[in-house]
């Protein structure tokens, strides 16, 4: 749980108002998930799997529990009784795919390398991890895949013998007459992209501390993106009523997806803590964290177009590997790659197919952008194809296709997009960027045989999505409670993963109550105090959690309004205005009570006074987004994302002809998230994504051995971006609010990263033209890059 | 977490510290401690005793008799800050500077660590070759100095025995250019490839040596002496052979997981003439 006091008294929207505990984060006296230490508390240690596929014959935990300091041991077999199969966060089932239920432990067989198989409980983490290497496992060795292209062939090996193939779904979005366009189109064009697996490093890892006290009742500290529906999964597992439950999200050092629920571990440290009778603690490790996969996909795709760049007709087909499965939230990013076609593009015929397979490497979580990159990489990189056959410039060929602002509502397959003005965020990151002169300086560059590649790209990101079946909302819950002081406490169901939504909260709410921020405190992530909400995904906290808290302050204000009128002897219909910690009659300036005097006369005199005759200055409000639309329109149409913030991305790169290494020169990003709130926040969250993006298209790479071996288990192996591999990136900004939110936001967080893995990948292959080459297979680092141009030498 | 009982020790004399590590089971021999501390943390490396070297007073870097002396516990900052350095030695200037990881390693991290770790992926290990540095190893009761050259025997193997320590890394101090070239994929990548191209002059006669890291298991040296001219430069048309000397004798190139074998057999070239190319605006600019 944090409760979050702002500084300074910056209200309302756009306002930079400074952010909530910032310095005490800043300065390494913020308090995470590891800071957490109870009396008596023990510590958890996992064994995992060392086979990518194996039958587990028989585990020894003898040695193992004599080993010092130890407390339990627990496998899977013991685990049976002890923990039902983990919900799903996202249940393939309900879409109609494949699902398979997921233990604490592997119980029969493993299905990636590191897997839990058994648990270990001591005194100290060191006994712990000392303890793993007294287990004994035997192992018989099956046949794996990872290749999921391999996966799909008849005889590869399966992961669940019962499905008879490892496909968990086919998701299918199709509009028009895709086969008729392409049969009638004077241009085809084919190609492909495949994008690999990378995930999001935050830079706290997961933790989670569990604690049964004497009453049976389970407190559970976990940094976690979603505390409720985590605590009501507990209780399905454990089988504990969930009001024995309390989840408290700690400060979080980073989210990402990452840290949505559906861990074998979250289960796990519970079941440790009831059989030792103990607090216990359990923190992912560095290797453990880079286990977790996501984006892995390859788009194999063909294009219909005419002779001005106007697409006719896409078809695409995905193949996501999304490993083997889990019961956390990746498997839905293959679902979101195939519906956020076709982006930004008035494109009336298209037929994508996203096949999500399973494979021997660990599951997918969550990762910032959820599918929506791997659309927009094969997208742009579609639109970028076109030019080149054309001789157009990409710039030109996006502007043809966009959907325009009078378009708005614009219906798709699976999408109502909002509102927009694409070509006017694409204007402003030309001139951002200065185009032209980028340009010219290409050409003269390519004159000295230097390779610059400039790249161009176009980002529209889906926001707030609510899946019905499972317990991720498109809509949230806030209270608002004015105390007799006049300080004013929200609780949110909305938590924040470090990112500082609650100061935007807090600042809305300051807005609506004229009371300085500082007088707000914002209570997040602790399931005892906070109202059911779905925590933090999808870009959603301050558009939903802050709306709602809007709304909730609205009540309070109008129950504080009647006060001060009675109190002011006005009418109690007259119109109050609330202002600088004043409340004063619209029509008479001069007839006003400080807000902390009406507060209190309300809890002091309510009823006494009769016209007062709300005593609580309390409200809970609840928020969706009005084009949430999950009952099928005339034409059958659901739009599951209410919002569709969008950005524009500009690269300008250089790759070094001899070693393929790329260097990014500069960078032009511009946004379009609808209302800001806070600017501060919003570009924070821009750079970090655009950051995030390029990480992705040049180095960042799960990658894994022959042996079925992740290959990353350091920062020296998985190469995130530091600082100097990044140039100078300029922002800007342009507002279109959404029309169907209250406020007007449409979500920032993920925007960013798409845009940023298009702009890069489109940049080295516009590099690469004047040596003929295409780059198709990403990261795209210095020894793919190398390889391609040899092979392009060598046709 | 490091997982087992570990015996913490600060011997304050050389001898004791062979001692130490004569007698442990098995012990670690802590420098800065930024390899062999994560690796202990993760369970990749297991020892009952760490040797901290860090009251022996090795982390001078001096001038004697014409031989720089680099004290196996200078760091790579105390390199660069080195005067000593910066006018006899200062490929190892460049080479500190240029250390993946910022000023937190820098500032812990050794020479000797490094050249001792004898990670392919690493700067220190050719560089020292380059320079034809010796290494003094301290073992119980004797001390004897071995060439760099001789030093790595494989990735990861050194020519130190079971109780031996480094203690100096002696360098030749005569009138010496150098070209530095290294190749990494991010500002977080260890080397892919690195190229030091030293050149020494004694009197009117030049000799010259190009020294490969991260290309295979051990630094690979190509003699540049019969490709020098009268200046201590290489032409273009030498630079080529060179290329097509590293070319040649890359028989094993490293394989990792940052970069296959054929991207360093392909780059190897590239890295060398770069490094070549560096010494010659050296020269230029002498």
């Amino acid at each position: 749980m944090t409760t979050a006091v702002a500084e300074g008294h910056e209200a309302g929207h756009g306002n930079r108002a400074r952010r909530m505990q910032g310095d005490l984060v800043l300065t390494g006296r913020g308090r995470f998930l590891d800071d957490i230490e109870l009396p008596r508390m023990l510590h958890a240690a996992v064994l995992r799997s060392p086979h990518p596929h194996a039958r587990i014959l028989r585990v020894d935990t003898s040695a193992a529990a004599r080993s010092p300091g130890v407390r339990a041991v627990l496998t899977g077999a013991d685990a049976l009784p002890l923990s039902g199969p983990i919900p799903h966060y996202f249940d393939p089932a309900i879409p109609g795919g494949k699902t398979h239920g997921f233990r604490c432990l592997a119980v029969d067989k493993v299905l990636y390398v590191g897997q839990p198989v058994a648990a270990v409980v001591a005194e100290t983490l060191a006994e712990a991890e000392a303890a793993l290497d007294a287990l004994r496992v035997d192992y018989e060795a099956l046949p794996f895949v990872l290749d999921a292209h391999q996966a799909l062939r008849d005889d590869a090996p399966l992961l669940f013998e019962d499905w008879g193939d490892n496909v968990v779904i086919r998701n299918v979005f199709q509009e028009g007459d895709t086969e008729r366009a392409f049969a009638s189109a004077p241009y085809v064009l084919e190609d492909e992209i495949h994008i690999q697996r990378y995930g999001t490093s935050p830079m706290e890892t997961r933790g989670y501390v569990a604690h049964w006290d004497e009453d049976d009742r389970l407190t559970f500290y976990g940094s976690c993106q979603n505390p409720h529906p985590l605590r009501s999964n507990l209780a399905t597992m454990l089988a504990v009523p969930e009001t024995q439950i309390r989840v408290i999200a700690t400060r979080m050092g980073g989210g990402f997806g990452h840290k949505f629920h559906g861990y074998p571990e979250e289960p796990l440290v519970c079941v440790l803590s009831r059989m030792t009778g103990a607090p216990v603690k359990w923190l992912e490790t560095r290797a453990d964290s880079l286990l977790v996969g996501a984006r892995e996909m390859a788009h194999r795709f063909a294009v219909a177009y005419d002779g001005d760049g106007r697409i006719l007709a896409i078809r695409d087909r995905i193949v996501a590997n999304i490993g083997a499965l889990g019961s956390m939230a990746g498997w839905g990013m293959s679902f979101v790659a195939g519906m956020s076609f076709p982006g930004p593009y008035k494109v009336k015929n298209y037929d994508i197919e996203s096949v999500a397979v399973v494979t021997n490497k660990a599951p997918w979580n969550g990762a910032r952008s959820y599918g929506k990159e791997s659309a927009t990489l094969a997208l742009e990189r579609m639109v970028d194809l076109i030019a080149e056959k054309l001789g157009l410039d990409p710039v030109t060929v996006r502007r043809r296709n966009f959907i325009e602002s009078h378009e708005f509502p614009y219906w798709t397959a699976a999408k109502r997009l909002d509102s927009g003005n694409y070509a006017g965020v694409l204007d402003k990151v030309i001139e951002l960027a200065g185009y032209d002169e980028r340009r010219a300086e290409q050409r003269q560059a390519h004159g000295q045989g230097r390779l610059l590649g400039i790249g161009v790209a176009f980002e529209l990101t889906p926001e707030g999505g609510d899946f019905p079946g499972d317990l991720s909302r498109g809509f949230d819950t806030s209270t608002v409670r004015v105390h007799p002081s006049g300080k004013v406490s929200v609780l949110t169901g909305v938590t924040s993963p470090g990112t500082g939504n609650e100061t935007g909260i807090a600042q809305l709410v300051a807005a609506e109550l004229g009371v300085p921020v500082g007088d707000i405190a914002v209570v997040q992530g602790d399931t005892d105090s906070c109202p059911y909400g779905y925590g933090n995904a999808s870009s959603r906290s301050l558009n939903l959690g802050g709306s709602a808290a809007v709304l909730a302050a609205r009540d309070v204000r109008e129950r504080m309004a009647v006060a001060a009128a009675v109190l002011l002897e006005m009418e109690t219909a007259t119109e109050m205005v609330f202002t600088d910690g004043w409340i004063s009659a619209a029509t008479d300036a001069e007839r006003r009570l400080p807000f902390a005097e009406v507060a209190r006369t309300v809890f002091t005199r309510a009823i006494a006074i009769p016209a007062i005759s709300e005593p609580q200055l309390e409200s809970t409000r609840t928020y969706a987004p009005t084009n949430l639309l999950h009952i099928p329109d005339e034409a059958g149409r659901v739009s599951p994302y209410p919002t569709y913030p969008n950005s524009a991305h500009i690269s300008v790169i250089e790759v070094d002809a001899d070693t393929g290494v790329v260097k990014v020169l500069s960078y032009a990003g511009v946004d379009d998230c609808g209302t800001v709130v806070n600017p501060t926040l919003v570009e924070g969250q821009f750079l970090g994504a655009i950051a995030m993006g390029i990480g992705g298209a040049l180095w960042e790479d799960l990658s894994y051995g022959r042996d079925g071996r992740p290959r990353t288990e350091t920062f020296k192996q998985y190469l995130l971006p530091r600082a100097p591999d990044l140039p100078h990136i300029a922002i800007g900004s342009q507002v279109t609010p959404s029309p169907f939110t209250l406020l007007g936001t449409k979500g920032a967080g993920e925007g960013g990263v798409a845009g940023a893995v298009a702009s890069l990948t489109n940049a080295v292959n516009d590099a690469l033209r004047p040596l003929g080459v295409t780059v198709r297979k990403m990261p795209l680092s210095g020894p793919t890059i190398l390889a391609a141009i040899r092979a392009g030498a060598r046709r | 977490m490091i997982r087992t009982n570990l015996s913490y020790h600060v011997p304050t004399t050389i001898e004791e510290a062979c001692q130490i590590v004569r007698s442990a089971d098995s012990a670690v021999v802590l420098g800065g401690g930024t390899m062999a501390v994560p690796q202990m943390v993760r369970g990749e490396r297991v020892a009952t005793d760490a040797v901290h070297l860090r009251a022996l007073d090795l982390n001078g870097i001096t001038l004697s008799d014409g031989t720089l002396e680099v004290g196996a516990m200078a760091t790579y900052t105390d390199l660069i800050r080195s005067e000593a350095a910066a006018k006899y030695a200062d490929l190892l200037v460049t080479v500190a500077t240029g250390i993946t990881g910022g000023a937190q390693i820098r500032n812990l991290g050794t020479v000797g660590g490094s050249a001792c770790y004898a990670n392919p992926s690493s700067d220190i290990p050719a560089a020292l070759v380059a320079l034809d540095a010796r290494l003094r190893v301290h073992g119980c009761g004797a001390e004897r100095d071995l060439l760099a050259a001789e030093f790595y025997r494989d990735a990861f193997r050194t020519g130190l025995r079971p109780d031996e320590i480094l203690t100096t890394i002696l360098v030749p101090a005569g009138e010496c250019w150098a070209g530095y070239y290294k190749l990494k994929l991010s500002e977080s990548s260890w080397p892919i490839a690195t190229a030091a191209a030293v050149v020494r002059r004694d009197g009117d006669a030049w000799r010259g040596k190009l020294a490969l890291g991260g290309v295979r298991a051990t630094p690979m040296v190509i003699d540049l002496t019969p490709l020098l001219g009268s200046g201590g430069g290489i032409s273009p048309e030498h630079v080529e052979r060179a290329r097509h000397l590293v070319e040649e004798q890359l028989d094993a190139p490293w394989d990792d997981e940052l970069a296959p074998a054929e991207y360093r057999r392909d780059v190897a070239p590239t890295v060398a003439a770069r490094a070549i190319t560096a010494l010659n605006e050296r020269l230029a600019s002498r």
